[in-house]
Formats: C-alpha cells, structure tokens, sequence
C-alpha cells in the first residue's frame, strides 16, 4: 500500500508544505507569489500573520502539484519546534484541524533532526551511523545519527550560529541582508590574504561571537591607516572570512570524525549551500577517504519535504501524536 | 549610571550589578554595535538567573526562551532582522514584553514605542583596546 503524507512547516520565516508518497517527495512548496497567485493575494514577509495567510494556499498547492486529493492522505505531519511559537502556532493548528477533519494520524515532528532526515529525500542515502553538520543562520551542529529516529549532538554553537557569523560581517562591511550569498560571491574573486584567529573552543562546540568582533576590530583598523581599505580589499576581506568560517567548521568536523571513528558525513542547513563549504567538506573527504554527502540546495534550507520524510518513517514505527499536543519554543534533540 | 571593563571576564560582575539594578523590572532592552557584546552580557545575565542550557544569538529564530532552574522562562528576543513595528507585532512581540517574564531585547530600535514604560534601556559602547563602557540609562 502507498503511503502519502501532507507535511507542514512554518518554525520561522516560510510556511512550506509537501507531500510525500512511500518517504519520495511528489511535491515541496514554500509560500511564495505562486501559491498566492491562486487566491489574488501578496506574500507578507514575516511570522504568525503572514503564516496565517500563507498556510491554505500553500497547502492546497503542495496537493496539487502532487495530484493527491485529501481523502487519500494517510497522515499529517508537522513541525512541533523548536521555532518561534507563534509561528509553530499556525501550522500546528492547521494540521490537527486537518488531521481530526479527516479522521488520520497527527505526527508531530523535531525542526532540526528534520534538517538531517532531509538527506533521505533523494538517493543516495547515507548508511548508518553518520555524522551530520547541520549549518544556517540560527543553528550549528555536528549531530551523530545511528538511525531514522535516533540520533544525538555531538557539539553545537555556544553563541552565534554560522550564518550569522556570515550575515554580521556582511553587515560590517555594509552589504545587504542576508550577505551570505553575496559574501560566497566575492570570496570567489579574492584571496584569502587576512588571517583571523581561530576561537580557541573545547571539544566539539562552535563559538563565532569573538571571531565577528575580531573582524570589527581588524577593519577599523586598517580603514584608519587606510581610509579605501573596504573598497579596495573587498574580495580579499571577503575570501578571508570565508575561509575562516569554514576552517572552524571543517576542523571540529575532522575532530567528530576522529574521535568517533565515523567516516561517512554529511551537511546540511542554509550555510551547506557555501561553495567554499561546499568545496572543502568534498577535498576533505577525498584526502581523508570519507564518503560525503550534500543535499540538494531545495533541501537544505527550510521545507516541508524534509518534515514529511521524517514524518514517514515515524509512521512506520507508529508513533503519532494525538490531539492535545502543542508547540513547544524550544525542544531538545 | 555607568562604567568601564577591560575585558570579557568582567562581564560576570556587570550581569550581577544589573540585575541588581533591575530589581522589580523584567524588560531590558539592550543597544550597542556588531561585536559590542550584547549576547555575552545576556549570556552572562542568563547564567545568574540560573539558565543551564545554552544561551545563544536569536538573530535568526528572533525569540529564544529558556528555562531556568526552577522552571520559571527568561526571554531573549533579538530584533535586527525586523523592518518596523508592524513586524514585531505580527511575531507576537506583545506576549513577551507583557508576561512577568525577564525578557532580554537585542536590537529594540524598531519597538521603541512598543516598550513598557518601566523598560531599563542599557546600552554597551566599544572603546579602545578592547574596553567596553557600559551605559544603564
């Protein structure tokens, strides 16, 4: 029997929904002028409100596209947290009314352990056990995954998360919002001539909070010896950060690999979409002799292709949630 | 009132003389540029109310929430990425600065007219050598 479920995911900015058939995804949608070109509306930019305008549209465009109609759902999965809540409010509500509507199972779903599942999208999959460096603006982690629904963090960000260490600096540097993109962009003109210290951080967690200060202080520096320094450096500042942010990265990942003997890695997150990221998990990997995997740019920031796989196989284990379940802020993997 | 660290190990002692300061207020609304220190002195704030798990920068999720040892929630909202106050009320801002919850605001700029009357405005200035000098307005 084919099993087909909706999933949804609205934990912060995109409301998204997709439908997923036997863990293969027929269809992934984020709120966008498409979804509401059917219903004569705009897109509102951010949180609960916008969510609530989002969610019907995005919905019924995600069952569209993947030519089931409601009655042949066999369940509803959702993103319970972590998240802002009154956002998570929005598609929790959505889905226990559909779930309860249509009489099938609610399956409440963990934002970040969705992040990894999204490897299992598209072949190939990882085998088991892999590590997993989940990078974007609000989270850095290296998770071990011993299976579908079992796995742990091995380190994490104790103060700004990756992407943000991306967008702050950009933010020095007076480029617009969010400068990751743009920063990848000009690092690939320049050269990685400026050296910024490494944080000195225990095991296997993340600091990037003294690193963006470090590059406040170097750049006020050099602009009062040389007031065109930003103009003139611009690539070479931006090569240079970049290769910083994923030395820090790649290093903690190589210690993960060392200290658990675990050679098959992945990444995922907004950030696994850095082409300097990109290129060093795959050089790295090549010397090293670890098999890597990167997921799709669709699957690597926030989607509801990834809520659904997860979804899947926790129906295959049964385990649903029931009516009374609320979101919850923060939620531990 | 205001005064002057020369370093991030002093931040610990600036976080215990504020909430000091506190007392009975819960919103604490915190300005400063890129690098000031915002997230650390929360971090530090946090840490004394008795916050165990990690404190890190909301700039993404905008709201963190975090438990404290007896259970009671801290906020730590950070509102750089919002554009106005519509923004902020279409997130819900009003729920966090209308609870009895300490609440922790980075970037307040744009809810300035939003914040209770009771708000303590702190704001962290950079100075040379890696000094900071904190301001309680």
């Amino acid at each position: 029997m084919q099993i087909n479920i909706l999933a949804i995911e609205s934990s912060c900015d995109d409301t998204s929904a997709a439908v997923i058939q036997d863990g293969e995804v027929l269809s992934n949608c984020v709120a966008n002028q498409e979804a509401h070109r059917l219903y004569g509306g705009v897109v509102p930019e951010v949180a609960s409100r916008a969510h609530q305008a989002n969610i019907i549209p995005v919905v019924d465009l995600a069952l569209k596209k993947a030519g089931i109609r409601k009655e042949e759902l066999h369940a509803i999965g959702f993103t319970k947290g972590p998240g802002l809540i009154g956002s998570l409010m929005v598609g929790v509500s959505f889905a226990k009314g559909m779930a309860l509507s249509l009489d099938i199972p609610l399956i409440e779903v963990h934002h970040m352990k969705a992040h990894v599942l999204a490897h299992f999208a598209e072949a190939p999959h990882p085998s088991f056990p892999f590590l997993c460096l989940t990078v974007s603006g609000g989270h850095t982690q290296i998770v071990r995954i011993n299976n579908y629904l079992d796995m742990e963090i091995l380190g994490q960000t104790i103060d700004d998360a990756a992407g943000e260490a991306f967008d702050k600096t950009g933010k020095i540097l007076g480029l617009e919002y969010p400068a990751g993109p743009i920063i990848d962009q000009l690092a690939q003109q320049g050269e990685a001539k400026f050296s910024f210290s490494e944080p000195k951080i225990p095991g296997l967690d993340f600091s990037f909070s003294g690193l963006k200060t470090g590059i406040l202080y170097f750049l006020k520096k050099q602009v009062k010896e040389q007031p065109n320094f930003l103009e003139e450096e611009m690539p070479n500042i931006c090569a240079s950060v970049q290769d910083r942010i994923v030395s820090i990265l790649m290093n903690k990942l190589k210690l993960a690999v060392k200290q658990t003997g675990i050679q098959t890695v992945a990444i995922a997150g907004g950030v696994s979409a850095n082409s300097g990221l990109r290129k060093a998990l795959q050089q790295t990997g090549e010397e090293l002799g670890w098999q890597t995997f990167i997921p799709k740019f669709e699957y690597c920031t926030d989607n509801a292709a990834m809520i659904g796989v997860t979804a899947y196989y926790k129906y295959l284990e049964e385990q649903f949630s029931d009516q009374g379940v609320a979101p919850v802020a923060r939620w531990n993997i | 009132m205001e005064w002057i660290i020369t370093g991030i190990d002093e931040l610990e002692d600036s976080a215990r003389k504020l909430l000091k300061k506190a007392g009975d207020h819960r919103i604490m609304a915190f300005s400063g540029e890129i690098g000031a220190g915002k997230t650390s002195l929360i971090q530090r704030i946090c840490q004394q109310l008795g916050v165990e798990e990690k404190v890190t920068s909301p700039t993404f999720a905008l709201a963190n929430v975090y438990a404290t040892a007896n259970g009671d929630e801290v906020y730590h909202l950070d509102l750089y990425r919002l554009k106005d106050a519509q923004e902020a009320l279409d997130m819900g801002i009003e729920e966090y600065l209308y609870g009895d919850r300490y609440c922790f605001i980075e970037w307040p700029a744009v809810i300035e007219d939003l914040l209770p009357a009771d708000t303590l405005y702190i704001r962290i200035e950079l100075i040379e050598n890696s000094h900071r000098k904190i301001v309680l307005l």
